[in-house]
């Protein structure tokens, strides 16, 4: 499939706040959430729509690197943007955001967008962390909020989407630097190789969830 | 629910449990066995089959072992196998690899995952060559791998490194794709070896370090160095900065790397480190980076990069890589060496008759990684093993570079004695040349001498550099390099190279002690490397040069440098002559501020926001050595984008907040130095503020009672009370009559007040946070409508609050002239300010309270403590200043009484001054004007002019009371608010706030009303005027004088 624009995204925030759970919600529609099933991924691509481009989110969750810091650095410095997830059933996810949002400020590059998502937004009864407290956060620090249940879908689209937007904007004011890969924006190839069985899945999966 | 159950039965719909069940399991294996061969008609149906038993696996981890009973049994494995191998199976490959991650993302139950791993299946995935070229595939791939690795313990270790055939396809695999075009895949990659070298297995390690440590990390260096000499070069060819953006890549790409290294070394596997050790710091560190310090004149046949560059990249080395056989060596190369490490240590290495890998030198390895990794799987376990090699090279080293250097040291070390002793002997002559920094020439040469044991003055710098350059020429430039005469391009390097020394754990404390610059002190604390202090004190003094080259960030990494080369704990060992020159550099940043000190309230903003940003944000040596910014030589413009402290000021806002810092770095190092405590900084402590809940005795204080109500509409009464920096709003405490409790406190000088348009009692009021990132947006920590009871109510409010807020500057103003050695004069900006709040005192009916008077640990004192005003930083000062002024503006008139009785005479001449435009109004009040809005002020004294009517000079002591009013009032409008227009004939009242307030007559119809009132004065106009004059005096004075 040819794009645009393909943006790399990274997903950050402790474990089990359901980073890669949101990303299979995200890039593969075939999975439909299940009370009984928790399922994730930690790769996976998906073609979206804005203002009439073909882009390309390619997502990475970060799992795994926990121990290396040069591995956590590298994955902020290659991403344009990042979905920082914390669970709104776990207080201590939310107060280590701090900690997470002061890695990536320093780490990725100054444009990076950063999201922040409160996730598991269908276990209200069990809620610990206001949705005003993730707000006045997000407002104090410069981000984009959203609540999302990667269980229920809700707000799973947006998120992704809206950051994918913020980007676009970044990119139209000339703001980004699209030459440099490492800003984790890649421009499309010119020639797209429409038939090539390799792109089958990408196709596929944009197919379903194009907004 | 019935319509979607009865949906399932299509394909496409799935719900609840029977999607995920056994029998379904059992359904995909049927279908999977009716299509082992794929065709263009079956494969949709072969990637839904496959994808949906990956749910049913995943189902069955979580809910239905006999699940996975299933899937073993009947080795439904084999056909994903079957299907990969196919070549049309090419299609199915994304869902299978996808499949793959899920399950071992997802399976928790050790059980299942020994069933996935058994059988060498997922090895003959991983060695499967993918399409590699589709990038989805490639990150199902590289994920896929890293998931692995991520499951890879002394347990399941065995699964996938195979000890008798030697195979460790994981592995190798996966450093196959270590230098990948794709960012992320490298990053991957290395993910994966960090995982693998963590699992503490004898075997697989002796593996990875017998067949492929060599071939990898011989690679990996060349990688890097690769890199480097590419950033190198977008460096020299750099023109106008251009090539930041490639040079932000290519430094973070380095440091990726470094870091890299850094966390294999943190693993401390001990044959791995070995081996790395020596392939980084003999082809890469030494002959590339150490080896570039010097001879940059002498051309050479090894490759080369520029000096900067080295001094940067080793900062980086020293600050990433702790660990201490590397760093050691490397300190003792850059400290001790000298040039002979690369000739004949090499011949030596030679004869010995080891690997040429040992050679120092930056060069290409003989294979590529993939070769040497297929050789080495041929060669088999059988061959020679080269390990006892590397082993030995590194020993080697080891015990070579001792016994070769302890003759040097012990020379050193002779002529360190005798040094120290001449200069204990000659000291006192020195101190006098050294009095004076700027003729310090002379004294550098002496301690060069010191250093070098060289006789002849005359070319001392020239020959010191030749005679050193035999013994310790890394060193020397370093040294050399310290003098920032044209500008701290370089400079900034080597402060930042002796701080990452100093602060790197892993380097032997010995080694820094030769040169003084260890962070721990030496036994007897009480020598210091006198060269390097005197450097660092040039740099200071230099910064505070108007014309300065000196970049904050150099300026403030010297001052961290000097403290710690001179400060110990309880000890302060500078000596007195060093001392004497350093305070000469702080007296110079006074001057230097001086310069750019203006009475403007702008500058107290500056002043506190520096503060602050500097407080907030200290220098951190890391962070500034992953700027590329610094690489490029040092430029002025911000247009760049490169930090502030990371370049030269741009125009005279920037040079006064340059001068600003200086002040205060030289100010802060200076008081620690001489160990004393900080009292005047900043300007407002957070301890001295009243703060959220403190409990105030507001007995004889004046307080206003409001409703206040907030953006979102909540609202509360509350009771206005304004201290000396601060307004907070109160309700009465329960426990004791006459007390309150602060429920929000703010400052006075970030507020804004402004009238609300169609209520004369009500004001709103903003109070803006200081940013303290610069990402988030300045923030409001009060924004609400305050409405009082009456209008007279709200202006007493209005001015207070105005007040309040001038007073608190200005207090803080006299603060920071006191802080500049300035005198606190009685200038005549002061005296209209002393003159109005004197008199404030004596008419106006509110009055500041001096202490916040809180219930804190001594109740008792608290009752009694009202008299005792120095607990409030500045506040003596601001209590010196009013008695100061008090005099003066008690004898002359006020210079808007004195300009109005000379204006007081034909009205043609006032109808001229109302409509000529505010700017030529301005420029005699100009001089008279103290207010932070001078054009609003401006207008304000036409509009009194206008209104001092012959028939109104009676009134003249009212007058001056009026004037001083104006003279308060326009901070209280920062914005202008026309909707209550100067005459307004239907309310008298409004009229008479206005004329308090002071709204500047903007509306062009009020000026126009107001000359055609002027040209036929009817006398109820007049009256009402009149009337609302008496108003005003009325309701400040409190006197009924109508």
């Amino acid at each position: 499939m040819a794009y645009a624009y393909l943006f790399k995204y990274i997903i950050i925030g402790d474990t089990g706040v359901g980073k890669s759970c949101l990303l299979l919600q995200f890039t593969d529609k075939r999975f439909q959430p299940v009370h009984d099933l928790t399922i994730g991924v930690e790769f996976g691509a998906r073609m979206i729509t804005i203002d009439g481009k073909q882009i390309k989110l390619q997502i990475w969750d970060t799992a795994g690197q926990e121990s290396f810091r040069s591995i956590t650095r590298s994955y902020y410095r290659g991403a344009a943007g990042a979905l920082l997830v914390y669970d709104i059933t776990r207080r201590d996810t939310f107060n280590h955001l701090t900690t997470w949002l002061e890695d990536a400020r320093q780490h990725s590059n100054s444009n990076m967008v950063i999201m922040l998502i409160a996730n598991k937004s269908d276990l209200e009864s069990r809620r610990e962390v206001k949705k005003e407290e993730g707000e006045a956060f997000a407002r104090e620090h410069g981000l984009i909020f959203m609540e999302t249940s990667a269980k229920t879908a809700s707000n799973v689209e947006e998120a992704f989407i809206n950051t994918a937007k913020e980007i676009y904007e970044k990119i139209q004011e000339g703001v980004f630097d699209i030459n440099n890969e490492a800003n984790g924006i890649k421009i499309g190839p010119q020639h797209s190789t429409p038939g090539s069985p390799g792109s089958h899945m990408g196709g596929q999966q944009a197919g379903g969830g194009c907004c | 629910m019935f319509g979607r159950s009865r949906s399932w039965v299509s394909v496409s719909g799935r719900s609840g449990s029977n999607v995920h069940s056994l029998d379904r399991l059992k359904y995909m294996y049927h279908v999977l066995t009716k299509n082992t061969t794929v065709t263009d008609q079956n494969r949709n149906l072969l990637v839904e089959t496959i994808r949906s038993i990956t749910e049913i696996l995943i189902w069955g981890d979580q809910n239905d072992s006999s699940v996975f009973d299933f899937f073993l049994e009947k080795n439904m494995f084999v056909f994903f196998l079957n299907i990969l191998r196919q070549k049309s199976g090419r299609y199915v490959c994304g869902q299978l690899l996808q499949t793959l991650n899920m399950l071992f993302e997802n399976i928790n139950h050790e059980t299942s995952l020994y069933y996935l791993l058994s059988n060498n299946h997922v090895n003959s995935i991983i060695v499967h060559k993918f399409d590699f070229s589709d990038e989805e595939i490639m990150g199902y791939y590289i994920c896929f791998l890293k998931t692995l690795s991520v499951k890879l313990n002394s347990h399941t270790v065995h699964f996938f490194y195979n000890e008798h055939t030697n195979d460790f396809a994981l592995y190798t695999e996966a450093i196959k794709f270590f230098n990948h075009p794709e960012h992320m895949v490298r990053v991957a990659v290395r993910n994966i070896t960090l995982n693998i070298y963590k699992v503490n297995n004898q075997p697989m390690l002796h593996y990875i370090r017998d067949k492929t440590a060599v071939p990898y990390f011989s690679n990996l260096v060349w990688f890097i160095g690769i890199h480097v000499i590419e950033l190198d070069k977008c460096v020299q060819t750099d023109e106008e900065h251009k090539n930041r953006g490639t040079l932000s890549n290519l430094v973070s790409q380095h440091l990726d790397h470094l870091n890299y290294l850094n966390d294999i070394l943190i693993i401390d596997c001990e044959f791995l480190n070995d081996v790395l050790t020596d392939h980084l710091l003999n082809r890469l560190l030494l002959p590339l980076y150490v080896f570039s310090l010097v001879n940059q004149d002498k051309p050479s046949e090894r490759p080369r990069i520029s000096p900067q560059v080295a001094l940067y990249l080793l900062s980086q080395v020293f600050l990433t890589i702790h660990y201490a056989p590397l760093v050691n060596s490397l300190a003792d190369v850059i400290l001790n060496g000298d040039l002979s490490m690369f000739s004949s240590k090499a011949e030596h290495d030679v004869q010995q008759g080891s690997a040429d890998y040992s050679i120092r030198c930056f060069t290409k390895p003989h294979e590529t990684l993939e070769k040497s990794l297929e050789l080495n799987r041929q060669r088999g376990r059988k061959k020679h093993q080269k390990r006892p090699n590397y082993k030995n090279v590194g020993e080697e080293e080891e015990d070579e570079k001792p016994s070769e250097d302890i003759q040097e040291d012990i020379d050193k070390g002779k002529v360190a004695e005798n040094t120290s002793k001449f200069a204990k002997g000659s000291g006192d002559t020195e101190e006098i040349e050294m009095v004076i920094m700027e003729r310090s020439k002379a004294a550098e040469k002496s301690s060069v001498i010191k250093e070098e044991n060289t006789t002849d003055e005359e070319k001392s710098e020239a020959a010191a550099g030749v005679h050193s350059s035999q013994n310790r020429p890394f060193l020397d430039m370093v040294y050399s390099t310290l003098e920032c005469t044209e500008d701290d391009y370089y400079t900034l390097f080597v402060l930042c190279l002796l701080y990452a020394m100093s602060h790197n754990n892993g380097i032997d404390p010995s080694k820094l002690e030769r040169i003084h610059l260890c962070l721990r002190p030496a036994k007897e604390a009480n020598t210091y490397n006198h060269v390097l202090v005197e450097r660092l004190i040039r740099i200071m003094n230099n910064s505070a040069n108007l014309e300065s080259k000196v970049r904050l960030a150099t300026l403030e990494l010297a001052c961290i440098l000097l403290k710690q080369l001179v400060l110990f704990e309880a000890d302060c060992i500078i000596k007195d002559i060093h001392l004497a020159c350093l305070e000469g550099a702080r007296e110079e940043s006074v001057h230097l501020l001086r310069h750019f000190y203006k009475g403007e309230e702008i500058f107290l903003d500056m002043f506190e926001d520096e503060y602050r940003s500097m407080a907030s944000k200290p220098l951190n040596v890391e962070y500034l050595m992953m700027d590329e910014s610094i690489l490029l030589p040092p430029t002025g413009t911000p247009l760049t984008g490169i930090d502030f402290v990371k370049r030269l000021p741009c125009g005279d806002v920037e040079r006064t907040r340059r001068a600003i810092r200086v002040f205060f770095m030289l100010r802060a190092l200076s008081l620690n130095l001489r160990k004393e405590p900080e009292t005047q900084l900043p300007l407002t402590r957070e301890e001295d503020l009243i703060k959220t809940d403190d409990v105030l005795d507001l007995n004889n204080s004046d307080l206003i009672a409001c409703t206040v109500i907030t953006k979102v509409g909540d609202q509360v009464q509350r009771f206005l009370a304004v201290d000396i920096y601060q307004m907070s709003l109160v309700e009465p405490d329960s426990k004791r009559l006459g007390w309150g409790v602060v429920k929000f406190a703010g400052l006075l000088q970030d507020m804004q007040v402004t009238g609300v348009e169609d209520d004369s009692r009500a004001l709103n009021i903003t109070i803006h946070k200081p940013a303290s990132t610069p990402h988030s947006k300045p923030f409001p920590i009060l924004q609400a409508t305050f409405i009082f009871s009456d209008h007279i109510r709200c202006i007493i409010a209005k001015q207070r609050l105005a007040k309040g807020r001038i007073q608190a500057r200005r207090m803080k103003m006299q603060r920071i002239s006191a802080l500049l050695d300035l005198p606190v004069q009685p200038s005549k900006e002061v005296v209209g300010f002393g003159h109005s709040s004197t008199s404030s005192t004596q008419h106006l009916p509110f009055r500041f309270y001096e202490q916040p008077r809180r219930v804190g640990s001594d109740l008792t004192v608290q009752n009694s403590v009202f008299a005792s005003v120095d607990k409030v930083p500045g506040f003596a000062v601001a209590q010196c200043i009013n008695q100061h002024s008090v005099s003066p503006a008690s004898s002359p008139s006020p210079p808007s009484s004195s300009s109005s009785s000379g204006s007081t005479g034909p009205c043609d001449s006032v109808t001229t001054s109302v409509t000529s435009t505010p700017s030529t109004i301005q420029s005699p009040s100009d001089d008279s004007s103290i207010m932070d809005q001078p054009s609003v002020y401006s207008q304000i004294e036409t509009t009194e002019d206008n209104l001092s009517f012959p028939t109104w000079s009676r009134k003249s002591s009212l007058r001056k009371l009026d004037s001083e009013i104006t003279n308060l009032a326009p901070s209280l409008t920062p914005a202008p608010q026309p909707t209550i227009s100067l005459i307004s004939d239907d309310n008298t009242d409004s009229l008479s706030v206005e004329s308090l307030t002071l709204v500047p007559p903007i509306d062009p119809c009020s000026i126009h009303s107001f000359s055609f009132i002027l040209e036929s004065p009817l006398k109820s106009d007049l009256q009402k005027c009149e009337n609302a004059k008496f108003c005003v005096t009325e309701s400040a004075d409190g006197n009924t004088k109508q």
